[in-house]
C-alpha cells in the first residue's frame, strides 16, 4: 500500500501545480489598438532600477491578464493573473539592467468570457538614468481643516516596501512639510503641528532638535523650507493663510495667503536672516527656493490685496504669483539689493507655484495656475520648465524648443508637456541626477493625489508620466483613501528615529529660533 | 441550584438585551456609524497584526451589527453573560482538583462547589456590570469586553491544568497569546503607542475594563483566602440568592445612574435625521421639544421637510441661528446632522465637506460606513464618478451597505438616470447654478442665492425665511418679497 502512496501523491502534487500555474493564451483573437491597462505605462520611459510596472486591464471584465516583455536579445519575462500581472522582483531587475538605454517589447492578451485577445505590443524604454533609492511624502486625506491619521512615508522605488518614517498616532498633532538637503537621509526639515507644534531639524549624527521657529520679528512659524546645498542655511517662508469654498465649481476650495513673508535660517548661527525685499506688506512671498549654486533665492511673488480686500465674495482669484529671483551670499548670509523677474505669470493671467531648480543648475520646473498659489485644488494647474543660465550666462538649455503660443513668462519657460495631464499636476521635486522628475497628480480619479515620473532630458523634454508602481496597482490606489503629499527624493533609507523624534515633540522644551540683528 | 445558577445568567442577559434594546439603541447605531468594517484582506491584517488586534477585530465585527440595534442589544447580552459564566467558573476551580477538571461544572454534589458558590456567587457578575458600565460609555468599544473575555477563557482554561512543567511552558505561551488576542489590557498603558483599541479617545485609561480584567486574578485569590470560611458557612443556597439579588440591585441603580440619556436622546435625533424619518421627528419634537443643539436642527429640518419651518418656527425651542444650520464642529458627532441640513438643500459640496471633515474628526481614525455612503452619494451628484466609484468599491466589501452600493454603481455617468432619479436628480436640480465664495459660516446670501438658482427649492426658501425670522433681519425679509414679486 505505502509503494503507491508516494506517485500518487506526485500525481496531485503535479496536478495542483499545474493548476496554479499560469493558462496558456490560445486562439487569442489579435486585437489592432494597443491595452487599455492601468496604470497606463504604454510608451514610458523608465529608469533602470525602477519597481515592477505590475497592470491590470481598465476593463475590469477581464478574467485574467498576461504579459509579455521581451527585449531585442532573446530575452523574456512573463506573468499572469487574475486582477493583476505581477512580475517577479529579481527577474524584473534583471532584465532592466541588460537592457539600459534600450527598449522593451510588452504584449498583453487579456481573457474574457468569449476567449483570449492579444492586442498590438507597447513599447517600455530603459532610461540608462537612473533613480534615487527612495521617495519620502506625507500620506493624507484631502481635507479641509481636520485630519486623521497622517505621517511620513519613505517608499523604497526599486522594491513595493513602504515603511513609516513618523505617524500621529504617535503623538497629538499632525506632521506638515518635510523636506531633504538633496535628498540626503539624514538632513531632514520636518513641521509638527497641533498641540506639541514644532518644527524638528535633524543633525547629521542622527539628533532630532525641536524648534520654535515664530519669532517677534516674523509673521508667525516658517513653513515651506528648502535647504541650501551646503546645507547651513533653510529658506523658509512664513504665511498667513486662510481657505474659502466654491459654490459651484470643479475647484471647490481656495487656500490663500493674507500675508507672506520669506526669510533664510541658519542652522550654524540658530539665525532668521531676514531681507525687507522679501518681507514687503505689498507683496505675498512663498515657497523659496535656493539655486542649484546657491548663490539665487527664487521664490513666488504676488501683489497683495489691499487690507481688508481678501475673504468670502472678494476678489482671491486675482492673486497672481511671478515668479522672482533675488542674489543670497553664503558667505554672509546676505541677500541682493533688487528683486529679478524671471517669469511675468501675472502679466498672462497666470499664477506660479511650487519653483524647483533642478540640481544641475540647468532647469527650474514650476506649477502654473489661473490664480493662486495653492495649485493641487486647481484642475488647470499643469507644469511648466524653464532653463536657468549658467554661470556665464548661456540660457540654450531650451535650443531647439520652440515656445508655444501664449508662453508665459519669457519665450524659453513652456509646458512639461509629457508631464501634464487634463487634471491637476502639483507638487514636484527633481532627483539628484536632475534626470527624474516626481510629480503631483490629481489625473488618476481628480481628488487622490498620486505621485508619477517621467524622466527630462538634457533639452528639458519630458517623456510620458508614469504613476508609482505598485504590486497590485488598481487594488492598491483603490483602497487607499490618501493622498500623496509633498513627494522627495532620498538616496538611500531615511535616517530618522521617530522614537527620539517623538521624546522631542511630547517634551515641551523648544529651542527658539533667533533673529540676525 | 445549578439550573437556577443558569436561569440568574439568562435573567441577567435578559436585562442586558432589554437595557440596550429599548433603553440605548441609538448608542447602539452611533458606534455603528463610527466604524467601517470590510471583508477585506488588508484591513483584518492590519488590525490583527497589532497586539490586541484580533480583540479589536472581533469587536469591529460585532459592531457592524449595531445597524440593528436589537441585534446589537443581543450581542452585547450573549458577551456579557459569557463573562459572567467564565467568572463563575473561576469562582468554582479553586476548589477543585486541578487535575480532574470537576470545577468546570457548577454542581452541589461536588465537594464544596455549592457552598463556595454561595458565598461568591453575586461576584462573578461584577465583571460583567463593569464591562456594562463601560459600555455605557458611547466611545467605549466592544474590543475591550472580548479582551476580558479572552482573558476569563485562557485564565480559566489553565487553572484546570495539572500542576508541573507542562503547565508552567504552557504559562509562557499563554501569555504571549493573550498578549497578541488581546493586548496590554493589565498594564495601563499608553494606548496609541501599543496599538490598542479599547476606547475612541486614545488617550482615555478604560479603568472599568482594567477592573473587570483584574477580577481573572482577585476571584481565585479570594476564594481560596475564604476557602475555609465558605466551606464551613450554612445557608449556602440562601447566600447564594442573596449576593444574586444584592448584584442585580446594584446593578440595577448603578446601570441607570451611569447611562447618559441624554446623550441617547441626542443620537435619537441624529438617526432619525440619517434616516430621513420627519414624521417620527415631529412625533418626538412634540412630545418633548428639544433643547439642544443637534435636536434643534433636526427638528428644524422635519419642519422644513413638511413645509412647516416658517409657519411654526417659533412654535417650537429655538437656539437662533445655531440650530438652523449651525457652524460645523471639528468633532465628528455634531456635523452630520447639519450635513443632512445641507444635503437636503441641496448645498451638495457643503454637506460634501461637512460630512468628510466629520469623519477625518473620528478620534480612532476609522471610518464611516455612513459617511462613505453620503460622500458617495455627493460625489454622484457632482459627477465626479471616479471618485463616487471609490467609495463604492469600499462599501462594496461590507456586509451592510454592499447591496446599496451594488444598486447605486450603475447610476455612475448614467446622466438619464440620475437626473429621472428622485433624491439625486432633485438635488441636482436644487444646487447652485453660479460660482461665488462662502466662508465658514452660512449667510442669507448664501441661501438667497441657493433659491433664486431655484425657486422651486422649496426648502431654500424656508431656511432663508427663517433665516431672516431667527435673526430679526426685517430688511432682509423685505427685499427678499420685493425681489420675489419682481416680473
Amino acid at each position: 500500500m505505502r509503494k503507491h502512496i508516494l506517485p500518487l501523491v506526485t500525481i496531485l502534487f503535479s496536478l495542483l501545480l499545474a493548476a496554479c500555474g499560469p493558462e496558456p493564451v490560445s486562439d487569442a483573437r489579435q486585437e489592432a489598438s494597443q491595452p487599455a491597462i492601468y496604470p497606463d505605462y504604454i510608451g514610458v520611459t523608465i529608469p533602470v532600477n525602477i519597481a515592477p510596472l505590475n497592470f491590470s486591464m481598465v476593463d475590469e471584465k477581464a478574467l485574467l491578464v498576461d504579459a509579455v516583455v521581451a527585449d531585442s536579445h532573446g530575452h523574456s519575462l512573463s506573468s499572469q493573473g487574475e486582477e493583476a500581472v505581477d512580475f517577479d522582483l529579481d527577474d524584473w531587475h534583471a532584465l532592466l539592467s541588460q537592457n539600459r538605454g534600450d527598449s522593451l517589447t510588452v504584449t498583453v492578451s487579456a481573457k474574457y468570457d468569449d476567449g483570449w485577445h492579444t492586442y498590438r505590443p507597447f513599447t517600455l524604454y530603459v532610461s540608462a538614468d537612473s533613480i534615487d533609492y527612495g521617495l519620502c511624502y506625507r500620506l493624507i486625506a484631502p481635507g479641509h481643516e481636520v485630519w486623521s491619521k497622517m505621517g511620513i512615508y519613505e517608499r523604497d522605488l526599486s522594491t513595493f516596501d513602504e515603511r513609516a518614517l513618523i505617524e500621529n498616532t504617535q503623538f497629538e498633532g499632525c506632521v506638515n512639510c518635510h523636506s531633504f538637503n538633496r535628498g540626503n537621509p539624514s538632513r531632514m526639515s520636518l513641521h509638527i503641528r497641533g498641540k506639541h507644534g514644532a518644527t524638528l531639524l535633524t543633525g547629521d549624527d542622527g539628533t532630532v532638535t525641536a524648534y520654535n521657529t515664530k519669532t517677534p520679528a516674523t509673521l508667525g512659524l516658517c513653513v515651506y523650507p528648502y535647504w541650501h546645498p551646503s546645507g547651513r542655511y533653510i529658506a523658509y517662508s512664513t504665511n498667513t493663510t486662510r481657505q474659502t469654498f466654491h459654490s459651484a465649481h470643479p475647484n471647490r476650495i481656495e487656500v490663500f495667503d493674507e500675508a507672506s513673508d520669506l526669510q533664510v535660517y541658519d542652522v550654524e548661527t540658530n539665525e532668521l536672516l531676514l531681507s525687507p525685499l522679501v518681507k514687503q506688506d505689498s507683496v505675498y512671498e512663498t515657497y523659496p527656493v535656493f539655486s542649484a549654486d546657491g548663490r539665487s533665492l527664487y521664490f513666488c511673488a504676488a501683489r497683495a490685496l489691499p487690507p481688508n480686500g481678501s475673504g468670502p465674495g472678494m476678489a482671491i482669484d486675482s492673486i497672481r504669483y511671478n515668479l522672482c529671483r533675488i542674489d543670497f551670499d553664503p558667505q554672509t548670509g546676505t541677500f541682493g539689493d533688487h528683486i529679478e523677474t524671471i517669469v511675468d505669470a501675472a502679466a498672462q493671467k497666470k499664477s506660479v507655484s511650487f519653483p524647483r531648480p533642478s540640481y544641475d543648475g540647468r532647469f527650474l520646473c514650476y506649477t502654473l495656475a489661473d490664480y493662486g498659489q495653492f495649485s493641487i485644488w486647481h484642475h488647470e494647474a499643469d507644469l511648466w520648465i524653464i532653463p536657468l543660465p549658467s554661470p556665464d550666462g548661456d540660457t540654450s538649455g531650451l535650443q531647439g524648443n520652440e515656445a508655444p503660443s501664449g508662453a508665459v513668462g519669457g519665450a524659453a519657460a513652456r509646458p512639461l508637456t509629457g508631464a501634464n495631464s487634463p487634471d491637476t499636476e502639483s507638487f514636484h521635486n527633481w532627483s539628484t541626477n536632475s534626470r527624474w522628475l516626481v510629480l503631483s497628480s490629481r489625473r488618476d480619479d481628480g481628488l487622490y493625489t498620486r505621485p508619477y515620473f517621467c524622466h527630462v532630458d538634457t533639452n528639458g523634454v519630458a517623456t510620458k508620466a508614469f504613476m508609482l508602481p505598485q504590486r497590485n496597482p488598481r487594488r492598491f490606489y483603490r483602497e487607499r483613501f490618501l493622498s500623496f503629499n509633498v513627494p522627495d527624493f532620498v538616496t538611500g533609507p531615511a535616517r530618522f528615529d521617530s522614537r527620539q523624534a517623538v521624546r522631542a515633540i511630547n517634551d515641551d522644551r523648544r529651542k527658539d529660533f533667533g533673529v540676525r540683528k | 441550584m445549578r439550573n437556577l445558577h443558569f436561569l440568574y445568567t439568562l435573567l441577567f442577559g435578559v436585562a442586558v438585551l432589554l437595557f440596550f434594546g429599548l433603553a440605548y439603541p441609538h448608542h447602539l447605531h452611533y458606534q455603528e456609524q463610527f466604524q467601517l468594517f470590510l471583508f477585506d484582506n488588508n484591513y483584518v491584517w492590519d488590525i490583527v497584526k497589532r497586539p490586541g488586534g484580533v480583540a479589536d477585530l472581533l469587536g469591529r465585527f460585532c459592531t457592524q451589527f449595531f445597524l440593528y440595534a436589537w441585534v446589537g442589544a443581543a450581542i452585547i447580552a450573549v458577551l456579557l453573560s459569557a463573562v459572567q459564566l467564565l467568572t463563575l467558573r473561576l469562582v468554582v476551580s479553586p476548589l477543585q482538583p486541578p487535575s480532574t477538571g470537576g470545577g468546570r461544572r457548577l454542581d452541589n454534589s461536588s465537594p464544596c462547589g455549592g457552598r463556595l458558590v454561595g458565598a461568591f456567587y453575586g461576584l462573578s457578575f461584577v465583571p460583567s456590570l463593569l464591562l456594562w458600565l463601560f459600555l455605557l460609555d458611547e466611545n467605549a468599544l466592544l474590543g475591550g469586553v472580548w479582551a476580558v473575555l479572552f482573558t476569563l477563557h485562557v485564565v480559566g482554561m489553565f487553572l484546570h491544568r495539572p500542576v508541573g512543567w507542562l503547565r508552567r511552558s504552557q504559562l509562557v505561551v499563554a501569555i504571549v497569546l493573550l498578549y497578541w488576542l488581546v493586548g496590554p489590557l493589565w498594564v495601563p498603558a499608553d494606548g496609541m503607542t501599543l496599538g490598542t483599541h479599547y476606547h475612541r479617545y486614545p488617550t482615555v485609561t478604560p479603568w472599568l475594563l482594567w477592573a473587570a480584567s483584574l477580577f481573572v486574578v482577585v476571584v481565585p485569590l479570594a476564594v481560596r483566602a475564604c476557602r475555609r470560611w465558605t466551606g464551613a458557612a450554612p445557608f449556602s443556597s440562601l447566600i447564594s440568592h442573596l449576593s444574586f439579588l444584592f448584584v442585580a440591585v446594584v446593578m440595577g441603580v448603578l446601570v441607570w445612574k451611569n447611562a447618559n440619556m441624554k446623550a441617547e436622546r441626542v443620537m435619537g435625533y441624529d438617526f432619525m435625521a440619517r434616516y430621513q424619518q420627519w414624521n417620527r421627528i415631529l412625533e418626538t419634537v412634540n412630545r418633548e421639544k428639544p433643547n439642544n443643539q443637534i435636536g434643534v436642527t433636526v427638528q428644524n429640518l422635519a419642519l422644513a421637510m413638511h413645509g412647516l419651518l416658517v409657519d411654526h418656527l417659533f412654535d417650537y425651542n429655538q437656539n437662533g441661528l445655531l440650530g438652523l444650520l449651525p457652524d460645523v464642529g471639528t468633532d465628528a458627532t455634531s456635523p452630520l446632522p447639519t450635513a443632512e441640513a445641507f444635503y437636503q438643500l441641496g448645498m451638495t459640496s457643503v454637506a460634501q465637506r461637512t460630512v468628510f471633515e466629520a469623519q477625518e474628526a473620528i478620534l480612532d481614525f476609522q471610518k464611516s460606513g455612513r459617511c462613505y455612503k453620503r460622500l458617495a452619494q455627493t460625489y454622484l451628484i457632482q459627477g465626479d464618478y471616479a471618485v463616487a466609484r471609490k467609495y463604492l468599491a469600499a462599501l462594496q466589501k461590507t456586509l451592510f451597505y454592499r447591496a446599496w452600493a451594488n444598486e447605486t454603481l450603475p447610476l455612475l455617468g448614467d446622466e438619464a438616470a440620475i437626473a429621472k432619479h428622485p433624491e439625486y436628480g432633485r438635488l441636482r436640480q436644487m444646487g447652485y447654478k453660479e460660482d461665488f465664495y462662502f466662508g465658514d459660516h452660512v449667510t442669507a446670501d448664501m441661501l438667497e442665492r441657493l433659491y433664486f438658482s431655484n425657486t422651486d427649492n422649496r426648502l431654500a426658501f424656508q431656511y432663508l425665511v427663517a433665516y431672516y425670522m431667527l435673526t430679526g433681519d426685517r430688511d432682509g425679509y423685505t427685499k427678499l418679497l420685493q425681489k420675489i414679486q419682481k416680473p
